[in-house]
């Protein structure tokens, strides 16, 4: 149960050091009363060829510097070189060298410590508290670049823990990132299928498994936007979600319209939101030409 | 004209700012709303209201009689309930526009988003452009005018009203259907673009109630059924009960409808113990004035508490189910013990108002009854999610008790089997419940106490987001409550035992360290005021009777409370059969059931050693049986069953 927001610059708008962190910011302040529990972003710089950005869980103290030489181990064993790396908040971060198989590395280091996120432009800050505590912390309001996701969640069914939060990253896949509000029901039948063709889980979040069936449709060359329209043939339940990838944005919403979803787009920008009032956050005072996506659609943008 | 700056003011200020200038002014201008929620809820003042931007949820939402001007685009639940007037949207309306409205004229120069009018009652809805799908989704009255197109499934499980559609109609919902538009109709609905200054030139299909599910095929058969407690928690595996409703579902071919609650023997409240043995020799006859037990519900957040004195209240039952008579005993009975009453589904009588000196007012799925000007006079605000004794389903009134006088309190056609809705419109996850309740308490200036009705089902994740959206009080209700009509399988089967609810609830509160900022009223088969200690013990704030308090007015539990042909006068609608009920008496003798409760909440509380049922906890009781300890975590010490000093005190 939530709130969601994405925003992309267009590469005729202002460009690719565009405000994306604060804008996200804004946006999800404007519909924290949809969840106070915890809040998160996706966030999406340059892209660095051959440089892996990497989020890990790792607490703090003693269990942080225990996980952290068990992450080194294990960016040890697949070769990936360290070009820079801090720990804030619970989370290391680290930047790597890296040319051999993401998946699985990201496999083996999620046996070692919580993965947040792997991606050449990606990284997913989250944790429990408001946008503007979860800020002051990560300090997501400086972060420039060309798109990205929010999320704001009330705990129903899970824990209110970091691990927990939105945006999730589609475990083993570089630069995927998903953050949806409702509820999917056919949520073991569709992992088990995906299990099958080896794919893991780092937990039992149905939003985690929209982001790794859309990333597997991605690798196998479908494009972002048909992905979105056999997964609301294939998903079952209540959905209205935003994905995105390194270049792209897009949202899918199931077909009985039972979670909000509104858009605004104008040359330099397309911006969706739960509510219209994240819409507003970032034009106050303006009256917005908006649209609520009608049941059953999907589209995606390109940066 | 006056400003009013959203900028500069919170939302909940700019209402309040917004009903006083409305006292003198007749246009103000409300600049800077930037979508946000509850533009204008609750206002109910004759004035000119212009929103110079767009607005967000429940924009004129729960309004009466103003005129209201949206530049752009409404969020969600645009003029929800609103009773008389008129809101005009330049842009888009989000989904259920004209939520449950009772009369009004809203017009939307763009798009409406789905489940447009869902459950509406009266008054028109105009789209200038295209609605998306499920346009008319269970309405019970009124008309929406659409010039453009409409989405899939339009009409869906309308019972009354018509729709008007001049664009292409994608698909027709369950039950509706297409006939040709009479002459006169186009008049008026020209008549109607022409006020508003919509040009239009065309014609209209429209779409009405195909009238095949508004009753049941066959009826039961009429037959002398067992009463309830001649077989209730009975275990013979093939008993007369047994017979009858197979006998029954030969002739009708579906499921049983009837009253009460379920009859299974299941793990409650007779299965947990005191700890301390209690001699019924050793209590003080007066015992009741030694012991605190006065009681606030629901003043936890800031609103004005329920003032009980002791923790009883009477649990939410519905004028539909029961007669004006019976709603009348019940709410001079809680007057005399000084407890609360609750409307239940289907609105509030000026009798039950006046009955009862606290009166709950409760908001169900198709908004039957529901009005701020009843929101006003109430003592608290209660939403209806589910109840105990079938979870998951609407309520269920027979055609007999759907006279034409209850149709028009709950603003549906009389003489239909209503079958109300299982949900909200506006309520399909937490994130919106928060919208609402917050609605619920800008309309009534964050004065009244809002609670949720939970029928007992995923309790710790139910409870948790209950507390967490910001609810003042939880009536919790296990599956031991009663009903006036469900269908047998799912009464029996369905739901989560009162004894477990109450302890997963609990647990839960404490697990997200809530605990402190909700309180909880159980109800679900609750007998006596030995059953409400226990309760109390669990960590219950408060206990609610129902399924007694009808006992106690004279019910004789024959379970046909669905008939509508009741002979007692309590579960009907047909004045020769309530002239059996003489509400002076039965309030009485409800009255005198609820001081035996209150002496026996008194003489327990004092016997396990307090002087305040604050004080009673969980190391007050043990388990009687195996199941009982499992659930309840007690210790299982079956040698208190032979105790027979409870049963001295249930018989004082």
């Amino acid at each position: 149960m939530c709130g969601i927001a994405g925003i992309l610059y267009k590469r005729g708008g202002t460009g690719r050091n565009s405000p994306t962190g604060s804008a996200l910011l804004d946006m999800l302040d404007g519909c924290q009363h949809r969840g106070p529990d915890s809040t998160g972003f996706a966030l999406y710089g340059e892209p660095s060829d051959n440089q892996l950005r990497m989020r890990f869980f790792v607490g703090t103290g003693n269990d942080a510097a225990t996980a952290i030489s068990k992450i080194k181990e294990v960016l040890a064993k697949h070769s990936a070189e360290i070009v820079e790396d801090v720990v804030i908040g619970n989370n290391y971060r680290v930047v790597v060298n890296f040319t051999g198989d993401i998946q699985k590395l990201s496999y083996d280091a999620e046996d070692v410590a919580k993965v947040i996120s792997i991606g050449t432009s990606l990284e997913i800050l989250k944790d429990v508290g408001t946008a503007h505590e979860v800020d002051d912390i990560y300090h997501v309001q400086s972060f420039a670049g060309t798109h990205g996701l929010g999320h704001v969640r009330l705990a129903t069914e899970s824990d209110v823990r970091p691990e927990a939060a939105h945006p999730f990253w589609a475990t083993g896949f570089a630069d995927i990132a998903i953050v949806h509000n409702g509820q999917i029901t056919n949520y073991w039948k569709m992992r088990r299928r995906l299990e099958q063709r080896g794919f893991e889980f780092n937990t039992d979040n149905d939003s985690e498994l929209i982001a790794v069936y859309l990333a597997d449709k991605l690798q196998q060359d479908t494009s972002l936007e048909s992905a979105l329209e056999t997964s609301i043939e294939d998903l079952d339940g209540t959905f209205s979600f935003l994905v995105s990838t390194k270049n792209e944005i897009g949202y899918a919403k199931d077909r009985l319209a039972v979670k909000p979803m509104v858009m605004f787009e104008n040359d330099e920008m397309v911006a969706i939101a739960s509510e219209e009032v994240s819409l507003n956050k970032l034009f106050p005072g303006q009256a917005l030409s908006t649209m609520e996506p009608a049941p059953g659609t999907y589209q995606t943008w390109h940066r | 004209m006056q400003q009013i700056d959203l900028s500069s003011m919170s939302v909940r200020e700019g209402n309040q700012l917004l009903r006083k200038l409305a006292e003198q002014e007749d246009v103000i201008e409300i600049i800077n709303p930037d979508a946000q929620h509850h533009i204008g809820v609750g206002l109910t003042t004759a004035t000119t209201v212009k929103v110079r931007g767009s607005a967000g949820y429940f924009c004129a939402g729960l309004s009466d009689g103003a005129q209201f001007e949206i530049d752009s685009n409404a969020g969600w639940g645009l003029g929800d309930n609103i009773y008389d007037g008129t809101v005009v949207v330049g842009g888009n309306a989000g989904a259920i526009a004209g939520v449950a409205i009772r009369g009004a004229e809203l017009i939307v120069k763009g798009n409406i988003g789905s489940r447009a009018g869902q459950v509406m009652k009266s008054g028109t809805l105009l789209c200038c452009q295209n609605a998306n799908f499920m346009a008319g989704y269970m309405m019970y009255g009124g008309r929406i005018i659409i010039l453009g197109q409409s989405g899939e499934r339009i009409g869906e499980d309308m019972s009354g009203g018509n729709i008007y559609v001049a664009g292409k109609i994608n698909s027709l919902g369950s039950d509706a259907e297409l006939i040709d538009l009479p002459a006169d109709e186009l008049g008026s609905i020209m008549e109607f673009l022409d006020k508003h200054e919509v040009p239009f030139t065309g014609t209209f299909q429209k779409i009405v109630n195909a009238g095949k599910k508004l009753r049941y095929g066959t009826a039961e058969p009429d037959v002398r059924s067992i009463p309830f407690f001649n077989f209730s928690g009975n275990a013979d595996y093939w008993n007369k009960k047994v017979q009858e409703d197979i006998h029954i579902k030969s002739q009708i071919g579906r499921y049983r409808i009837r009253g009460y609650g379920t009859a299974r023997a299941l793990p409650h409240m007779s299965d947990i113990a005191f700890r301390k043995k209690i001699d019924p020799d050793k209590i003080d006859p007066n015992v009741v004035s030694t012991v605190n037990m006065r009681t606030e519900i629901g003043g936890i957040n800031g609103a004005k508490p329920l003032k009980l004195s002791m923790p009883v209240m009477v649990a939410p039952m519905s004028y539909g189910a029961l007669s004006a008579s019976t709603k009348r005993a019940v709410g001079m009975a809680s007057t005399l013990s000084g407890i609360a009453e609750n409307t239940g589904e289907g609105g509030m009588s000026d009798t039950q108002r006046d009955a009862a000196e606290q009166l709950i007012f409760q908001c169900l799925g198709g908004r039957l009854g529901w009005n701020i000007h009843d929101m006003k006079r109430a003592n608290g605000l209660e939403i209806y999610i589910s109840q105990g004794a079938k979870p998951g389903l609407g309520g269920q009134l027979m055609a007999n008790k759907v006279t034409p006088e209850l149709a028009e309190i709950r603003g549906i056609p009389a003489g239909i089997d209503l079958r109300s809705p299982s949900r909200h419109p506006d309520i399909l996850g937490a994130d919106d419940l928060v919208i609402k309740v917050e609605e619920f308490r800008e309309a009534t200036n964050h004065e009244l106490p809002v609670s949720v009705k939970l029928g007992a089902g995923r309790v710790r994740d139910d409870i948790k987001i209950a507390a967490k959206d910001g609810f003042d009080f939880i009536e919790l209700d296990g599956m031991q409550g009663s009903t006036g009509a469900g269908s047998a399988e799912v009464i029996e089967y369905v739901g989560i035992p009162t004894l477990s609810a109450i302890v997963e609830a609990i647990e839960a509160l404490h697990e997200i360290e809530f605990r402190d900022k909700v309180q909880i009223v159980l109800m679900g088969g609750l007998r006596d005021g030995i059953d409400a200690v226990k309760s109390l013990c669990l960590g219950a704030d408060a206990v609610a009777f129902g399924t007694s308090a009808i006992v106690a007015g004279g019910c004789i539990a024959c379970m046909r409370c669905h008939i509508g042909n009741c002979v007692t006068g309590i579960a009907t609608q047909d004045p020769v059969h309530e002239a059996r009920y003489t509400a002076e008496v039965e309030s009485q003798n409800i009255h005198r059931f609820f001081e035996s409760v209150r002496w026996q909440i008194a003489a327990i509380t004092k016997a396990l050693g307090y002087d305040d049922v604050t004080q009673l906890s969980k190391d007050d009781l043990v388990a009687l049986t195996p199941e009982a300890a499992a659930i309840t975590g007690l210790p299982y010490e079956p040698e208190h069953r032979d105790d027979t000093d409870t049963i001295a005190i249930r018989a004082s």
